[in-house]
């Protein structure tokens, strides 16, 4: 696999291709693009074949280990791909430590190694294990080992561990990679750690810019600990750090984040020059019963920027959850029908609350690319900022009267018990 | 045969028998309802509350099903009456373009509600909605939520059955099909049953018998039933859907089933094979890259290892999609296998070795083979 840019001669915003993929020459990957994020190899609710009537393009499926984690040692025994063994084998995959849609629990660091929490409790990687896994998987893509382990209010101490951590997986990973055949084809992305401490950013660049001929793109990791909470970060506190590292690392490679970015930030985060992102932000969405309908093209008309189905309002509003969506769920079901699931507990809810959320995300980074392409990126941000401004301002004035905004207990909301 | 009586008045049921079985009291069928054709003997699939288990209508009908059934009381509760009309009903509500059949509205009052008040007038009974309210459901509001619903057939018992024949207000498009009860009377049965018959209605349905009697009891109820009721006219067996269950029913005239259990197994992560199932949980799936079932068509058995679901079952609500979908596939394809083996008049043959393939060490349960010899089949 191959990445390539579209438009060299601006560094942001920018578009690109990936290409020459192993055993798809026939597929080529647009970015900014985004990865469909899974736990145990699907999209939360929606099965691979539920899938197909949402989008027959292309994708990428983000593969979080840690919830593949109880597969280990299935895997060693299996001979196929994970993608096979998830039971989509036309998808392309993305394999990485976190779940970017659970709030991943801090600490419990041990020396050359990194914890995970898995459904079955913690458990420690180290670059030989995680290497393993991924031969075994034999993704696409993936992100060496880090220890992301960092947010705005890490210490120092606990920065500089999480640098010292990264470089010595980077490396160790590299090494086996560099003597692996099976991943000879696989496009490899290496974490930047380092909070929000340019110079310690510039420590773990330094380190990882050795080995630049066998990367494909980079990873700025440890921004935050991922989950729910990712929405509501500020951008201004990310900026600076993002604009670093993006200007540190060679132009010609993947610049990717994770997490449950709200969609004003990721036009931000794009206009800095990152080129690959996740829908972990459509799942913290459906977890709350909330359907985005912010309006994309500039002919469309929405209410609001999101809407809870919830809400009793809708028990008999027999409209779709966006008349300008030609998704399934918005062409064949109706809001009362979704309110209506929700109130009894049954499965199809967040079924079909999913389908038109990942569907409305992917039509947003379409619109982004177009946008890109026109040089009407902007003009998109404003509009967008706009409508998000006001949401948010509905909410806090709300949040007085109606129910308080829902909080999460745990960080795994929407499992089955 | 049925046939059309007056031209110009649609009928909301026309039921044809196209083959019967020349050993046991089996026989093929097609029923024409407003929402489209179903082949009998057919497997009815639970919706309780408008939906099933996670499954888009769109998947369904891929499938091939053609009918489900829906719940009456726990519709009538949420989304309620009123907004069932302003939907159009529950086949435009839920976007389900095949038929659709709802119960009584009775057997919840007794299983979910201890205090039910049981009184001529109707059923007390505390309603299931927070408010907690005590609500009364007559008759005549059982068949108004019925009628709100819409479904091609709907249920009522025979205590009820002539004030609710009265208040019924679309004969045209929904048939109401009378309840012959009696438990294990068979005076009682017998009374029931004959009383049906002289009523004008399309179809019958046997109930009672979805609860813990032995199956001693059980098949020869069923025998009597189906001895007694009409021919040229559906029957439905209530509440029954295990697979031995189908096949010796089937064998003894039975043309419908319902039964919660395949999609309900399906959340506890089990599978059901020709043989019994498959409980995905057991770690002896770990590494087994075999699919449930390879015999099976359906696209969890076409895309799926065991190994995958048995690391999926119970963490991911998709897993419990994954089986709903093989579980209603196996129903469905059992019940194929049976019309088909009708009307190629080989199903005393098929019948004989599906209890072999389920014993095969022929250890076969008294109540399997006297309710078989009944009907002349021999075992193997
Ligand atoms: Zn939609
Ligand atoms: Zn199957």
């Amino acid at each position: 696999m191959k990445f390539c840019i579209r438009n060299p001669q601006k560094r942001a915003p920018r578009l690109g291709i990936l290409k020459n993929i192993e055993g798809r020459t026939n597929i080529e990957i647009e970015t900014p693009v985004v990865l469909l994020h899974t736990q145990g190899g699907h999209i939360p609710h929606v099965t691979h074949e539920v899938f197909k009537l949402v989008s027959k393009e292309p994708q990428i499926l983000q593969i979080p280990l840690v919830s593949m984690h109880n597969f280990q040692e299935t895997m060693e025994y299996y001979n196929g791909t994970i993608s096979e063994f998830i039971g989509n084998k036309d998808s392309l995959t993305c394999l990485t430590l976190q779940d970017p849609s659970n709030l991943t629990k801090q600490g419990h660091h041990v020396k050359e190694k990194v914890p995970i929490w898995t459904k079955n409790g913690k458990v420690l990687y180290d670059s030989e294990m995680y290497m393993n896994i991924v031969e075994s998987f034999k993704p696409d893509m993936y992100y060496l080992l880090s220890d992301g382990d960092t947010n705005k209010t890490s210490a120092p101490k606990r920065i500089s561990k999480a640098v010292e951590h990264t470089i010595i997986f980077n490396n160790q990973c590299l090494e086996r990679h560099k003597k692996s055949n099976i991943l000879k084809k696989a496009f490899v992305m290496a974490p930047i750690a380092g909070g929000y401490c340019l110079k310690s950013r510039e420590k773990c660049i330094q380190a990882i810019l050795k080995n630049t001929n066998e990367l494909g793109g980079f990873l700025i990791d440890g921004l935050h600990n991922n989950g729910p909470e990712v929405e509501f970060l500020p951008f201004e506190e990310v900026r600076d750090v993002v604009e670093y590292v993006i200007k540190s690392v060679p132009q010609e490679k993947l610049c990717s984040v994770q997490g449950c970015w709200n969609p004003v930030n990721v036009l931000k985060l794009v206009q800095q020059g990152i080129d690959m992102f996740d829908t972990s932000y459509c799942r913290i969405l459906t977890e709350r019963s909330a359907a985005m309908i912010f309006p994309i093209d500039n002919t469309e008309e929405a209410d609001s920027f999101e809407i809870n189905l919830r809400q009793s309002k809708y028990v008999d509003d027999f409209t779709p959850i966006m008349f300008s969506c030609q998704c399934l769920a918005c062409s064949k079901y109706s809001r009362g029908y979704i309110h209506h699931l929700l109130t009894v507990q049954e499965l199809l809810a967040p079924v079909l609350i999913m389908i038109h959320n990942i569907h409305h995300y992917l039509r947003f980074f379409k619109k982004i690319r177009e946008c890109i392409q026109n040089n009407t990126l902007s003009d998109l941000e404003n509009r967008i900022s706009e409508q998000y401004k006001n949401h948010q301002e509905k909410v806090l004035s709300a949040k007085t009267e109606e129910e308080p905004r829902r909080t999460y207990p745990r960080n795994d909301v929407g499992d089955v018990e | 045969m049925t046939s059309f009586s007056a031209k110009h008045k649609p009928l909301p049921l026309v039921f044809n028998v196209l083959s019967e079985c020349r050993t046991t009291k089996a026989r093929v069928g097609k029923m024409v309802l407003p929402h489209g054709q179903v082949d009998t003997p057919v497997f009815m699939p639970v919706g309780t509350q408008g939906t099933l288990k996670g499954m888009l209508p769109e998947q369904l009908e891929k499938l091939g099903l053609q009918i489900m059934l829906a719940n009456t009381y726990h519709l009538g509760t949420r989304p309620g009456p009123d907004v069932l009309k302003k939907a159009g009903g529950l086949h435009k509500f839920m976007n389900w373009n095949g038929a659709l059949l709802t119960d009584s509205g009775g057997f919840q009052m007794v299983s979910l509600l201890k205090l039910a008040e049981i009184t001529e007038e109707g059923v007390k009974f505390q309603s299931l909605n927070q408010q907690k309210a005590e609500v009364m459901l007559t008759p005549e509001h059982s068949i108004e939520i019925q009628n709100a619903i819409g479904a091609d057939i709907i249920m009522q018992t025979t205590r009820w059955l002539d004030r609710c024949l009265k208040s019924h207000a679309n004969p045209e498009t929904q048939s109401i099909f009378p309840i012959v009860q009696g438990t294990l009377y068979e005076d009682l049965r017998v009374i029931s049953a004959n009383d049906h018959i002289k009523r004008d209605v399309n179809g019958y349905a046997i109930g009672g018998l979805s609860g813990g009697e032995s199956k001693d009891d059980f098949w020869k109820v069923v025998h009597l039933c189906t001895d007694i009721l009409p021919k040229d006219k559906p029957r439905y067996l209530m509440g029954v859907g295990f697979a031995v269950d189908l096949v010796v029913c089937c064998a003894l005239g039975v043309d419908m089933f319902d039964c919660v259990f395949p999609t309900r197994t399906a959340r506890f992560g089990c599978a059901l094979i020709m043989t019994g199932q498959v409980n995905l949980k057991k770690k002896k799936y770990a590494k087994d890259f075999n699919p449930i079932d390879k015999d099976c068509t359906c696209n969890t058995c076409q895309k799926y290892t065991r190994a995958y679901l048995h690391g999926v079952v119970t963490s991911y609500p998709i897993a419990c999609h994954l089986l709903t979908e093989h579980n209603l596939a196996f129903q469905l394809r059992l019940m194929k296998m049976i019309r088909d083996s009708i009307h190629e008049n080989t199903f005393p043959k098929f019948v004989a070795d599906f209890m072999l393939n389920l014993h095969p060490d022929k250890d076969y349960p008294t109540w399997i083979q006297n309710s078989l010899k009944a009907v002349n089949i021999e075992l193997l």
